[in-house]
């Protein structure tokens, strides 16, 4: 079979056509990675500049009432991730700006794709685009004349006769295909290795390194496909309309259609109707019959109780602060429930969208891609959910400083000073480790795995019925 | 041979052409599914104005019925005096809504990319945080929503590519080409007949797409000349494809070759221009972080209010010049409580201006865009058909001028009947919602 991959390539590389194509596809994906790069590092060096600026604010301020300084709030800008220079997955259609401040989670806002007109209706020129497209297709131009040129042309009979089985040819011809796609995929993650050498850390490496993994199953399953059909039709001309039909279905129909079906499926409500219930929870409480008013009465006898005294301009520190803080707390409970209904439906979208990939490879691979490139919807909402974290630290300090912080109940006049906002601590992101998600991918990577199988038993069975004469 | 009888033999091929006939029928499947999707979208827009709409009267009559009782306002909120101009203004509860374009059925466009309605005060702006989209799964919005304009303008060359490919070369390959040549005695003639054959049937089926649209949300009804525009630019979408397939056709001798040449013009003009195009806009200008808009709205807002009274008095009086003879401006019980109603304008400016400067950055993008459409054609088209449907960035931006027009006007009222002293009833505030709702 060895000796037969070496002729193979021997012959491709005797193409000065495929040379140039090669030559060509290489130095787009060079460059897509490369630019890819480029665009993140503009990326990083503008929130930095602009995280920067907005903490030097923070910092400045010399004092503020503490409930005041909850409305100032901040700004949470959405960090780039560094994989995205080989995936951008939903980076370009989600915001990058998200405003921390009390009562209320505010949504993130101003994403790439609404500060310009429709530029691409496939994304960026980055590594994913050429790898999930175009090399495919150039597999498909390699391999939809494997098997029946051969026979066409008489060598595969000649090749039987030197002694080689059905077997080694078929496979042969499909892994040289396959090589060939490979070498294609080496070139990217090489060059985006090299390129971020020195940010590289095992959660990168193992990302990248199931990056390849799952490229590398799609690669084999559309290489060796094509092969089979090459076989099996022995029409050079039929097993290419052939699979290119299937590339379309695949890349093209299938995943926009599925998303939509999806969608409708697992319905998301509307951000108007979303709004509006969580309003009402946290006006009428969650069970409907417990009202903000009578929440607060509640606490603030438990809360003379607790101090021991009749009234709250008895009480030594600031109840003010403590209303805000339950009140922080109940809609947070509110924020849990909504939001996880929201997260619910979502992930029911994701897994019916999943389930997809039995009959179609293509969305495992772009949902491992984007998952590996930690830039699908999955770590979007790692990102919220820690913002929202931090937002309910960020508040509980304010409201304890505004509570506990030496003023009375009624004194919004009073001011926590420069000392107390240049300790409250930033947001730092904080990248979401691979194990923590990699269940999630199990059933699209278990998925690929299962149509290589199939794309074996199809090459077994071309073998076997191959016809030499 | 004539074109007819050529026709007539093209359509004997096509009707023995199991693939070709199963990419029509796959096509036109997935038009139709785009046409339905665009038109669930157009519907859905159109319920949720209504029903935001509904609400918005409702809780206008809320207050409404504060006046008819002779009362201030809520009984929990005492700080709130309905015939004031600054409160009344600010219960007229005035919603601006993009109402969809029955073309949107055509093409979604970056409809999805933007909030389509807002509740304008005097306090807002047109880059607020609830103009934002609407809740969708991202993964659906980067997979590209399956809309009519998506399956035309991608799908449609590979219909053609389909129908196209072996034309000529097969006859070439089979070696009966010289007779043809012979029999026809114009083969580029022949060629251009048998693809001509093609497009028509493209134009018909085309035309009977478009048409079943209009028929889904009546946009023969509601926006005639888009249909004839969508129809004007899709011919000419075509009629570009088709050329440029012709001309491999005309030249090419091999179907493989023919075959390999199209397609790899497809993905070209599909896939690598337009993302190597949006690739180098994003690194000459990366997304803006809004920082301008977030000093405006808080560090430079939280300034105008720490100005001494004076110097926010003459900052009002600058901006509006009718109020400085009256009435309140010459009262010292009132002024204080008219100065501080009124800072909203102080800070509207703010906004304003910051707003432009991020208008004018994406509109730099926007030309960007533009001028890489000499070699950048589909996004051209796609642009084309999104400005067609009214679902095009600048239709977004006109939409935010238009909260802004109304912001403004908001302010004005508010303010020039607070310092005229004018108390509001029952008639002023139903003239205020329709003042203020009207563009």
């Amino acid at each position: 079979m060895w000796q037969i991959i070496k002729n193979e390539w021997r012959f491709l590389s005797r193409s000065r056509a495929l040379l140039g194509v090669s030559l060509g596809l290489a130095g787009i994906l060079f460059l897509s990675v490369f630019l890819g790069h480029q665009q993140t590092q503009s990326q990083v060096a503008a929130q930095q500049e602009a995280k920067a600026h907005l903490r030097a604010q923070w910092e400045n301020i010399e004092g503020m009432n503490p409930h005041s300084a909850a409305h100032y709030g901040t700004y949470v800008f959405k960090p780039s991730s560094l994989l995205g220079s080989l995936d951008e997955g939903v980076n370009g259609v989600t915001g990058n700006v998200l405003r921390v401040e009390g009562h209320v989670q505010n949504e993130i806002v101003h994403s790439e794709a609404s500060q310009m007109q429709a530029a691409s209706a496939f994304g960026k020129l980055k590594g994913s685009l050429l790898l999930q497209y175009i090399v495919p297709l150039l597999l498909i131009f390699l391999a939809f004349h494997a098997v029946s040129s051969e026979q066409q042309s008489g060598r595969l009979k000649l090749l039987v006769l030197q002694g080689a089985s059905s077997t080694a040819i078929i496979w042969g011809k499909t892994l040289t295909v396959w090589i060939y796609g490979l070498g294609l995929l080496l070139v990217t993650i090489g060059t985006y290795t090299l390129l971020y050498l020195q940010a590289f850390t095992t959660d990168m490496l193992n990302r990248s390194l199931l990056f390849f993994l799952t490229y590398a199953l799609y690669y084999f399953v559309i290489s060796g496909l094509t092969v089979f059909l090459s076989a099996y039709w022995q029409r050079a001309t039929l097993a290419l309309t052939t699979m290119l039909g299937v590339w379309i279905l695949w890349t093209i129909f299938v995943p926009s259609i599925l998303m939509s079906a999806v969608e409708r499926w697992h319905e998301l409500p509307s951000r108007n109707s979303f709004q509006t219930a969580m309003r009402a929870d946290r006006a009428e409480g969650l069970d409907g019959h417990n009202p903000a008013d009578e929440r607060t009465k509640v606490l603030e006898e438990q809360t003379l109780a607790e101090y021991g005294v009749d009234s709250l301009s008895q009480l030594p520190i600031n109840f003010d602060g403590l209303v805000m803080q339950a009140d922080e707390e109940y809609g947070n409970q509110v924020w849990d429930k909504h939001f996880g209904n929201l997260r619910t439906v979502l992930e029911r979208q994701k897994n019916s969208y999943q389930l997809a990939g039995i009959f179609n490879p293509f969305v495992s691979l772009q949902n491992a891609s984007r998952g590996f490139a930690a830039t699908d919807n999955l770590h979007h909402h790692h990102f919220l959910l820690q913002v929202e974290d931090y937002r309910r630290v960020f508040i509980k300090t304010l409201n304890d400083e505004h509570a506990f912080g030496g003023s009375t109940t009624g004194d919004w006049g009073w001011e926590a000073d420069n000392t107390f906002f240049k300790s409250v601590a930033d947001f730092e992101y904080e990248p979401v480790r691979l194990s923590s998600v990699l269940p999630t991918y199990a059933p699209d990577v278990a998925l690929l795995l299962l149509w290589v199988g199939l794309v074996n038993l199809l090459l077994v069975l071309a073998s076997k019925k191959l016809r030499v004469i | 041979m004539s074109w007819l009888s050529t026709y007539l033999y093209e359509w004997k091929h096509l009707s023995h052409s199991r693939f070709k006939l199963v990419a029509l029928l796959l096509y036109l499947g997935a038009a139709v599914y785009g046409l339905h999707n665009g038109a669930s979208l157009y519907n859905d827009r159109v319920t949720e104005i209504e029903r935001i709409q509904q609400k918005a009267q409702e809780d206008r009559n809320t207050y409404l019925a504060y006046y008819e009782a002779g009362e201030k306002g809520p009984e929990d909120r005492p700080w709130v005096d309905v015939t004031s101009p600054f409160w009344a203004v600010w219960y007229s509860n005035v919603y601006h809504f993009k109402r969809p374009s029955s073309a949107m059925v055509y093409s979604i466009g970056q409809a999805e990319q933007y909030g389509y309605y807002k509740r304008v005060s005097f306090w807002a702006s047109p880059l607020d945080a609830d103009m934002t989209q609407e809740i969708a799964n991202p993964e659906r919005l980067q997979t590209s929503s399956l809309d009519f304009a998506f399956v035309f303008l991608f799908l449609q060359p590979v219909l053609l590519l389909i129908l196209l490919y072996n034309l000529k070369s097969a006859e070439v390959e089979e070696g009966i080409f010289p007779l043809i040549e012979v029999q026809t005695t114009n083969s580029q003639g022949w060629l251009l007949s048998r693809v001509g054959f093609y497009l028509s049937i493209l134009v018909v089926l085309n035309l009977g797409l478009l048409f079943y649209g209009a028929l889904l949300t009546g946009v023969l009804k509601t926006a005639a000349v888009a249909f004839w525009q969508l129809l004007l630019f899709g011919l000419f979408y075509l009629l570009l494809w088709t050329g440029l397939y012709y001309l491999v056709l005309r030249r090419g001798k091999t179907i493989m070759g023919n075959t390999l040449l199209m397609a790899g013009i497809w993905l070209l003009l599909v896939f690598v221009v337009p993302a190597g195009v949006q690739q180098r806009v994003s690194i000459q200008m990366p997304a803006n972080l809004m920082a301008d808009f977030i000093d405006a709205k808080r560090d430079e807002r939280t300034a105008i209010f720490n100005q001494p009274d004076s110097v926010l008095q003459a900052q009002l009086f600058a901006l509006f010049p009718e109020i400085v003879n009256s009435p309140v401006a010459n009262d010292s019980t009132k002024i204080n409580l008219a100065r501080n109603q009124s800072s909203s304008s102080l800070a509207n400016e703010l906004t304003k201006a910051s707003v432009v400067k991020i208008e004018q950055e994406n509109q730099t993008r926007n030309s960007l865009l533009r001028a890489s459409y000499w070699f950048n054609p589909v996004m051209y088209f796609q642009n084309r058909f999104n400005s067609i449907a009214h679902t095009h960035y600048d239709n977004y931006e006109q939409f935010r001028q238009e909260i802004q027009i109304l912001i403004d006007r908001q302010i004005k009222i508010m303010v020039l009947d607070t310092w005229e002293d004018i108390e509001v009833n029952e008639e002023q505030f139903q003239e205020y919602a329709k003042t203020l709702s009207v563009l």
